[in-house]
């Protein structure tokens, strides 16, 4: 780690938590643009920024299933039966 | 005040600006199938996650929708209406579903979790390199949704709505109706545990590409001692400077 990593946290757990919000969008301008450029400058945290990346585009990409066909027709089947129901 | 704009005869579709009180059922109905049942994949996809088998998600996704639709009158149209159903469906998944799976695996959380936290403080990226990033890259699909489903179900929930649905700590605060500080912490010990379940299946299936043996606690790296016959060049050269670099900080 070099000294200048402190400028985003002042352990390793607040510099993971500083990348998080970075990747969450849930930084302040002067924040995000402080662990933009300080990104540029040192490896391991960019190495630490790349595989959160990676992490979150595998479990994107493996935790994304297509309903079964039948789910959406049952669902209005259900709705319409409520209107019944309902309707009296 | 600017209405001029509705000289036209008032459409149903597409506009924020549906008087609620005038709708039809029908056209109610219409609005919903239209605008809610976009979401089915991605509700399925979450029900996945909580239920853990197919025909409980298509259940419980069925019982959201029509809870959803009984109280479609009260959602707010303009306002985030995926984020409004995946509270029903959270809602609905722990007043009725979870109950009535009667798991009592939910008491091991904060067991499981110290041995686990332990174990993902491990797995920090210098003693990743590259060969193994790229099996993480590269994991069956299996190896990623039995990872997260491996942790605890609170930190899953907060990681799945923030990772795969890309929603904002407010919106997930909402969903789970919790404070945002603790959505944050879920989702840093959630993705803590998440990282080091899918390192060590990257390591394992890496172990092919990267023959040098993975950090353990016990052996000091022989300088020099160990021989491969595979090919070793910069890749894991890098990945070498960073352990050794470690090392000698934590003396």
């Amino acid at each position: 780690m070099s000294a200048d990593c402190e400028k985003i946290g002042d352990c390793e757990d607040a510099r993971i938590q500083r990348l998080y919000e970075y990747l969450d969008g849930a930084l302040t301008h002067e924040d995000l643009e402080e662990v933009r450029s300080h990104l540029e400058e040192c490896t391991e945290c960019a190495h630490e920024y790349d595989l959160e990346c990676i992490i979150r585009s595998v479990v994107r990409r493996s935790c994304t299933e297509k309903a079964p066909d039948a789910l959406k027709v049952n669902i209005m089947a259900r709705i319409s039966q409520i209107r019944v129901e309902a309707g009296h | 005040m600017e209405t001029h704009k509705t000289a036209q005869a008032p459409s149903e579709h597409d506009d924020p600006e549906v008087d609620l009180t005038a709708e039809s059922d029908a056209a109610r109905r219409q609005r919903f199938e239209r605008d809610a049942l976009e979401y089915v994949d991605q509700l399925y996809s979450a029900a996945m996650r909580m239920t853990r088998n197919p025909q409980d998600a298509e259940d419980l996704v069925q019982e959201a929708y029509t809870k959803a639709y009984s109280s479609f009158h009260q959602y707010r149209p303009g306002t985030n209406l995926k984020a409004w159903l995946y509270r029903i469906l959270t809602n609905t998944y722990i007043n009725l579903y979870r109950k009535r799976q009667r798991q009592p695996q939910q008491a091991a959380t904060d067991t499981v979790e110290d041995w686990q936290m332990a174990k993902a403080a491990q797995h920090t990226s210098t003693g990743l390199r590259s060969a193994e990033t790229e099996a993480l890259d590269h994991l069956p699909d299996s190896d990623v949704k039995d990872a997260l489903q491996a942790i605890p179900e609170e930190f899953r929930l907060a990681v799945y709505f923030a990772d795969v649905e890309g929603f904002a700590y407010k919106e997930i605060a909402e969903i789970l109706d919790i404070p945002i500080g603790t959505v944050m912490s879920r989702l840093h010990r959630g993705r803590k545990l998440l990282r080091g379940l899918l390192t060590d299946y990257a390591r394992e299936r890496g172990i092919t590409v990267e023959p040098k043996t993975p950090r353990t606690r016990k052996a000091a790296p022989k300088k020099g001692g160990t021989k491969t016959t595979t090919s070793k060049n910069a890749e894991s050269d890098a990945g070498a400077t960073g352990g050794t670099e470690e090392q000698e900080a934590g003396r």
